[in-house]
């Protein structure tokens, strides 16, 4: 196990409401693990505990067996990290800002360069190499910030919403290198609350809520209690009210624009049936019917509290 | 890693990062140095040579003490609030290298404003400056000392009352220190505070070297600043390590 992470508590101020509450991790080398949660669950708390910025009030952080709550310029030595905000690289170039982190990392010259520039192929970043830090568009920062991370990667590299503002083609080509990190024996603990890529990407993951881990698996294991489901969501018409919840739904969360429903596979032709006539009667615009997801596993763990415009949840 | 090669790899980061605001920190500095030289006479209509030699000593002085207690913490508390400090902090570099990479470049910024000040007081005064070798280590505690005294305002206290409290020390620079002026001007208790503050040894360190034959150069002045840099110094560091 390349990172044990127990009964992890922490409270900014005394009397608060711990922003971690008894957190529970276990990642091995060769892992992309995902942390999943809403704002404010907690999530980047406990990478700053990790990386050593913060010190927990209770409970034990060890990577590769060691203690790194004692030892914390040791987990800066094997931890490399992409922060969720951005780093500010204005006068160096991407291939300065990532060669440099690269060296201070420990990696040698050659090593260093020959990484950055497959890095910058490997992300299509090409045409900013050389550009100041100050003219790059947000998606492209962050993408740097990424190499920036893996140049000299760490036993265990920690990414921050790494996708954040990045174009969906560089999304894919971001995740590639996010698996061969692992591939190359790095665990990766990828904090996000983009439920659906992390679907795709990672071996495992947690999901937080307000400070504790709420379910721990492969994603197929967190989507069992979805697994004969259906996903059913339904765009409203402008103006229109969110019609009233149907008896078959097991879980219903409605926005102002957006109904995210789930119901049994048995049930799905009159679903369809329903969805339809609304479609007829005019109040929605139209509907989709597919497989249950992690989203939906996600939602109904976690509860309406992820979706943003929440205007009214009920549950059938 | 060696700490000399993450030194010299943080100085080439630093340096790249400032490379917009070295060129204008530079004249800045210059300007500011200069300032003081040629338009503090105007507020004179006599002015005698040890006067004289305040000015072209202190306009130094100032300068070189403005950048650590000013600018040092502007700049740092932006770093602080938006999160590149806490990004350096979990990098795999000692905070004292990180520390010291950062005042050598500090120390680029303010060196050719002192040598551009010096000048023009020679030129404008036509002085005969008597300039001792001591100047390279004076002039390297201060501003090692005023960097240091900037870092640990700006580590110490929140961004917002730094940045205040950096603006309120430009005043009490220029005005109620004893840089461009002798200390016995000051009315009593100030000056015995100036005897403990740092600014006072600054100026005579700068005094001292760059007028070696008028103004006396004294080991006190070295040893109040060297404790005030060492005390800093520590005291950042400590805060730098820390864990919230």
């Amino acid at each position: 196990m390349l990172l044990e992470v127990r009964g992890v508590i922490k409270r900014y101020r005394r009397g608060a409401a711990p922003a971690n509450d008894g957190v529970d991790l276990a990642i091995d080398a060769g892992q992309v693990y995902g942390l999943l949660g809403h704002n404010g669950a907690g999530k980047t708390t406990l990478v700053n505990q990790i990386v050593g910025l913060m010190k927990p009030d209770a409970g034990f952080i060890r990577i590769s067996g060691r203690d790194v709550v004692a030892d914390a310029s040791f987990a800066r030595r094997v931890c490399s990290i992409q922060p969720q905000a951005q780093v500010p690289i204005n006068g160096l170039t991407p291939r300065q800002a990532i060669q440099t982190l690269g060296r201070l990392r420990g990696g040698t010259a050659a090593t260093v360069r020959s990484r950055t520039d497959h890095l910058l192929e490997a992300l299509a970043l090409g045409e900013w190499a050389g550009m100041d830090g100050a003219r790059l568009s947000g998606g492209v920062k962050r993408l740097v910030s990424f190499c920036m991370a893996a140049v000299t990667p760490g036993r265990l590299v920690m990414l921050d919403e790494p996708t954040n503002d990045v174009d969906p083609v560089r999304r894919r080509l971001l995740w590639a290198q996010v698996r061969a990190l692992a591939d190359e024996g790095s665990a990766v603990l990828l904090v996000t609350h983009n439920v659906i890529e992390a679907e795709r990407s990672v071996d495992r993951l947690a999901i937080l809520d307000h400070g504790r881990v709420l379910t721990e698996g492969t994603p197929s294991d967190l989507k069992a209690g979805v697994a004969d489901g259906l996903h059913l969501e339904l765009v409203l018409e402008p103006g229109a009210n969110a019609p009233e919840p149907p008896s078959f739904a097991t879980s219903y969360v409605a926005t102002a624009s957006r109904i995210v429903a789930t119901v049994p596979a048995n049930i799905g032709g009159e679903a369809a049936t329903w969805a339809g006539n609304l479609r007829r009667a005019g109040r929605i615009e139209e509907y989709s019917l597919a497989a249950a997801t992690l989203e939906d596993a996600y939602v109904a763990l976690v509860g309406a509290a992820t979706v943003e415009e929440k205007t009214d949840v009920r549950a059938a | 890693m060696s700490a000399l090669r993450s030194y010299r790899l943080l100085v080439t980061w630093q340096a790249r990062r400032m490379k917009m605001f070295l060129p204008l920190g530079i004249v800045v500095q210059a300007l500011f140095a200069f300032g003081i030289v040629a338009g503090y006479p105007l507020l004179f209509p006599t002015i005698d040579r040890t006067t004289i030699l305040y000015l072209a000593t202190g306009g130094p002085a100032v300068s070189l003490i403005t950048i650590g207690l000013v600018a040092v913490p502007q700049l740092v508390s932006q770093a602080r609030t938006e999160g590149t400090l806490d990004y350096m902090r979990t990098l795999p570099v000692p905070r004292v290298v990180y520390l010291l990479a950062d005042m050598t470049v500090w120390l680029a910024v303010v060196v050719p404003g002192v040598i551009f000040a010096v000048l023009v007081a020679a030129i404008r005064f036509g002085l005969d400056l008597e300039i001792s070798p001591l100047v390279v280590p004076a002039v390297l505690l201060v501003v090692l000392t005023a960097t240091s005294v900037g870092y640990a305002l700006a580590s110490l206290l929140p961004p917002m009352v730094a940045n205040m409290a950096s603006q309120v020390l430009v005043v009490f620079i220029l005005m109620f220190s004893p840089l461009n002026f002798p200390a016995d001007r000051l009315p009593g208790w100030l000056a015995t505070i100036h005897g403990f503050l740092p600014i006072q040894a600054m100026g005579e360190l700068m005094r001292g070297t760059l007028a070696a034959n008028t103004f006396p150069l004294t080991a006190g002045a070295f040893l109040l600043l060297g404790a005030w840099c060492a005390a800093t110094f520590a005291a950042t560091s400590v805060v730098l390590t820390r864990r919230s």
